[in-house]
């Protein structure tokens, strides 16, 4: 056997595991409430189930399943310390979430022909995206919502997985017009729920992913000019669009009103300065929409700036990973599976990080994996499953490979 | 195959710059701004804070207490003139004053910055726990002084205004004064409702129109781009027409030929329209830029209203009227100061300080503040001319009353003409310094709305040699315990 890479999926499961026990424990100790003792030893055991069990049923990759709990648990904390009753739906989000995963996962590795399954989903997927207009409500001037006994559904969070696989599967067959159509469809109807963070996310996510497909600049720069005067026609027409971008020009020029919520972002994360105000210290939750968007500013806020660039470093090392994993995979469709579940997370974490730290305007989107959201949170850990599911595919292919090898060396 | 695994990379590498950059300008925009997001106003966390930690001690460079904390309580100088005087600078516990230190130093005098050993101590004792005692390098003997300046003259008496006095070698501000001011210890009902705005920081927060002390950054500009015009004549024949507008002298004088010094000397708006003619607007505009003009103004320890010399559609008369300090060029009294002590200090423009050093309440060294180059205005041979001209201003210019005998001065008046609220006001400006190595200190006097027939020569002038003298009689304000 080949000399195997050294495995930090290992030590770095254990890192997660013991930060969130002695976290919680802290939290415990403060106001000995017994959800936090019963979070200490739950959250440690969600990871233990994913980094230790989960890998003697199929083969995954343990880094990228240690750091994506790492994402999942540091959400589960931070909503703790502000809202504990968020913390306690984040939880069960979170083991759905990871149900939703192995599924994934599952799928992935048994699905030989994915062409029936893609089939279904375009019109599915398009009617989903369709009922917020017609039975949605309206929040934050989009209309990207709508309820189902009770549940708040996010439509766009559950096509972006059909969108993936629709793109790879079209992408890997060289057939252009099918794909197309479908992501012209969707953001067609994300411009009319007004929802453009998400309709970028889906067009940047499109405009790479066919690049790394097709190898073709020139159609790719046309492209991009094409979302450039999208982007700018949008900005004309949206009254909504207009006012986040002055907001991201000068938010203290209305800190009362249209940049409070940046402001207060801007404030907290320079509160935190380098080392934090400390978990559960601060004011976190005089930000606006603290869970969701602004998840992160909390996070730079109580551990500071040093601790939210390691988060980002966090996803900068998914990334690479999720590039790795396209890159060793067999076949064209799971290569750009892999590829476009990176590229999706990659452009969301980018979208909203810059927009809370003011670097562009404010889009709206979720932060992956830690912001506090059903759908949002199963949506990322279902594209985690898909990579997932290629890694462990992959992970085959290289045992059958050293197999094989070992057969010739019985021959001889 | 390969080719595809290429582009994966690349499309990777591409997401990782992005992700560079939110590092990179995070760490930038926390670094350059992340005091001024901390301190402002709205923070909720200040307001928590304010209510576990008692605000340390104020004191300046002589060791008087300017402010302190009593059982929760805020308190200001006994004497009500003395701490007037300096309420714009201090700021107020009500924080009706933006930016003062009360409120811009928060991160220090409410005890942000302690040390996890003086936590854990803090956490043991019963005390409450008392924030930094922050030192200025203000005078405040100077400071009370000031006011009385104002009233001592008739023509000033009464009179709103911004005084900024600075040490041109170390940017240490020693004085900064707004009138109206008011008693921070008895904010009463008719205070908030005073038309005169007395919340209103007019050193920092307001920008006038410079006027002729602009002429300073003209010659600097006319000795760069014009060679040869310190030895050519230039002739003031009264009116100028530009744009058919007529652009006159004080009292419609007539200068015939004049040397540039003489131009300078004399204040002659004729011979400055000329000379803004003479040369492209971008060079003009880009002196001022080197001098700060346009700049967005990050001082550490002062939050200062950003100047403007206009960059667009510039009309003749525009362009003609600039060399004079007119024509939508604005600047703040504290960065008037600035540019005559640029010019003192040979072109180096330092940055203003107003925090000398932040110590523990139990005594343990916080932070000491060093002296910083804000940036290199001119030249140190075109400075030297300029020094020649500022002085020769004083002694048989239009800022002979600034003159202190046993001093040399260098100085440049100016009057500068707006209109607010629909009337036309005149703004009386001395803009100085003594040139010694052993009193180097730089000033700005801004009288606001003097009467007719006044200008800057008989206003401002007046009560900057006022507060020259005070400077030569107390020698040891130089002292700067930051240089070793």
């Amino acid at each position: 056997m080949s000399k195997r890479k050294r495995d930090w999926g290992r030590p770095l499961a254990r890192a997660v595991k013991a930060f969130y026990f002695s976290a919680f424990l802290l939290l415990f100790l403060r106001d000995f409430q017994w959800q936090g003792l019963a979070l200490a030893f739950a959250v440690p055991l969600m990871v233990s189930l994913t980094t230790d069990l989960l890998p003697r049923l199929f083969p995954c990759d343990k880094l990228l399943m240690s750091l994506t709990n790492f994402l999942c648990a540091l959400g589960v904390l931070v909503l703790y310390d502000t809202n504990p009753e968020y913390a306690y739906q984040q939880v069960i989000n979170y083991g759905i979430g990871l149900i939703a995963m192995v599924v994934c996962i599952y799928l992935v590795r048994r699905v030989r022909q994915w062409g029936v399954l893609v089939w279904l989903m375009v019109p599915v997927s398009l009617v989903l995206l369709a009922l917020p207009l017609v039975i949605g409500r309206e929040t934050n001037g989009a209309r990207n919502w709508f309820y189902v006994g009770g549940v708040s559904v996010q439509p766009s969070e559950i096509v972006k997985l059909s969108l993936l696989l629709v793109l790879s599967h079209y992408m890997s067959r060289r057939k252009m017009i099918p794909w197309l159509m479908f992501a012209v469809g969707c953001l067609g109807l994300l411009m009319l729920q007004k929802d453009l963070g998400t309709a970028l996310m889906y067009y940047g996510t499109a405009l790479m992913l066919y690049f790394a497909a097709s190898g073709n600049l020139p159609l790719t720069v046309i492209g991009l000019g094409g979302g450039v005067g999208a982007a700018f026609a949008g900005y004309k027409m949206f009254a909504h669009v207009k006012r986040r971008v002055a907001i991201w020009q000068n938010p203290f020029a209305d800190y009362d009103n249209a940049g409070y919520q940046i402001v207060q972002s801007l404030m907290a994360i320079a509160s935190g300065g380098l080392f934090g105000l400390g978990l559960g210290l601060g004011s976190p939750k005089t930000i606006p929409v603290y869970h969701t968007d602004f998840i992160f500013a909390v996070i730079c806020e109580q551990f500071g700036l040093i601790f939210g660039l390691c988060v980002l470093l966090m996803y900068v090392a998914l990334i690479w990973r999720g590039a790795t994993i396209a890159m060793s995979a067999r076949s064209g469709f799971h290569g750009l599976l892999s590829m476009g579940c990176t590229l999706m997370l990659g452009l969301q974490t980018f979208l909203i990080i810059g927009g809370v730290i003011k670097l562009i305007p404010l889009t709206g989107v979720t932060m992956p994996f830690v912001s506090y959201g059903g759908t949002s949170l199963v949506s990322a850990l279902c594209l985690m499953g898909l990579m997932q599911g290629v890694a462990s595919l992959n992970e085959d292919h290289l045992q059958q490979d050293a197999e094989l090898a070992q057969g010739w060396e019985v021959d001889e | 195959m390969k080719q595809r695994r290429f582009r994966f990379k690349i499309l990777a590498l591409i997401l990782l710059g992005m992700f560079a950059l939110l590092a990179v300008y995070g760490g930038y925009s926390v670094n350059t701004y992340g005091n001024r997001w901390f301190s402002f106003s709205r923070n909720p966390r200040i307001r928590t804070q304010k209510q576990n930690v008692d605000a340390g001690d104020i004191l300046d460079r002589n060791g008087v207490v300017l402010a302190w904390s009593e059982e929760g309580k805020r308190y200001y100088q006994e004497d009500e003139s003395a701490r007037r005087a300096i309420v714009h600078l201090l700021g107020d516990s009500q924080g009706q004053v933006s930016n003062g230190v009360e409120a811009f130093q928060t991160s220090y005098l409410y005890g942000f910055n302690l040390t996890l050993g003086e936590r854990l101590a803090a956490l043991g004792s019963s005390e409450p726990l008392t924030g930094d005692t922050v030192t200025l390098t203000i005078d405040s003997r100077l400071c009370t002084a000031i006011p009385t300046y104002f009233n001592a003259h008739a023509e000033t008496a009464g009179k709103k205004g911004a005084v900024v006095v600075m040490n041109y070698k170390t940017g240490e501000v020693l004085a900064e004064i707004s009138l109206p001011n008011f008693d921070p210890m008895n904010i009463t009902a008719d205070t908030l409702a005073d038309p005169g705005q007395p919340f209103w920081n007019r050193a920092t927060q307001s920008v006038y129109p410079p006027g002729s002390s602009f002429k300073i950054i003209t010659t600097v500009a006319s000795l760069k781009y014009l060679p040869g015009i310190e030895n050519t004549p230039i002739t003031c024949g009264g009116g100028l027409m530009v744009d058919n507008q007529a652009i006159r002298d004080y009292g419609s004088a007539i200068h015939g030929e004049l040397s540039l010094k003489k131009a300078f000397t004399t204040s002659c708006n004729n011979a400055y329209a000329r000379l803004a003619l003479a040369m492209e607007d971008a060079e003009l505009r880009r002196t001022a830029e080197d001098f700060g003009f346009n700049d967005n103004f990050l001082f550490r320890d002062l939050v200062v209203e950003n100047s403007t010399y206009p960059t667009k559609n510039r009309s003749q008369f525009e362009i003609a009227t600039s060399g004079f300090g007119q024509s939508a060029i604005t600047a703040s009294p504290v960065h008037m100061c600035m540019v005559a002590a640029a010019i003192a200090n040979d072109g180096q423009m330092m940055e203003p300080r107003l925090l000398r050093r932040v110590d523990g309440a139990t005594g343990v060294e916080r932070t000491v503040f060093e002296s910083r180059l804000y940036r290199t205005a001119t030249t140190p041979e075109i400075a030297a001319t300029l020094q020649g001209y500022m002085q020769a201003v004083a002694t048989s210019g239009t800022g002979t009353r600034a003159a202190v005998p046993g001093l040399t001065i260098g100085g440049k008046t100016g009057s500068a003409e707006s209109s607010l609220d629909g009337a036309d006001v005149t703004y009386g400006w001395f803009v100085g310094y003594i040139a010694d190595d052993s009193l180097p200190f730089a000033l700005s006097v801004l009288v606001e709305d003097i009467p007719d027939g006044e200008g800057g020569g008989s206003t401002a002038a007046r009560i900057a040699g006022d507060i020259f003298r005070y400077l030569k009689e107390h020698p040891e304000l130089v002292t700067d315990n930051t240089v070793e």
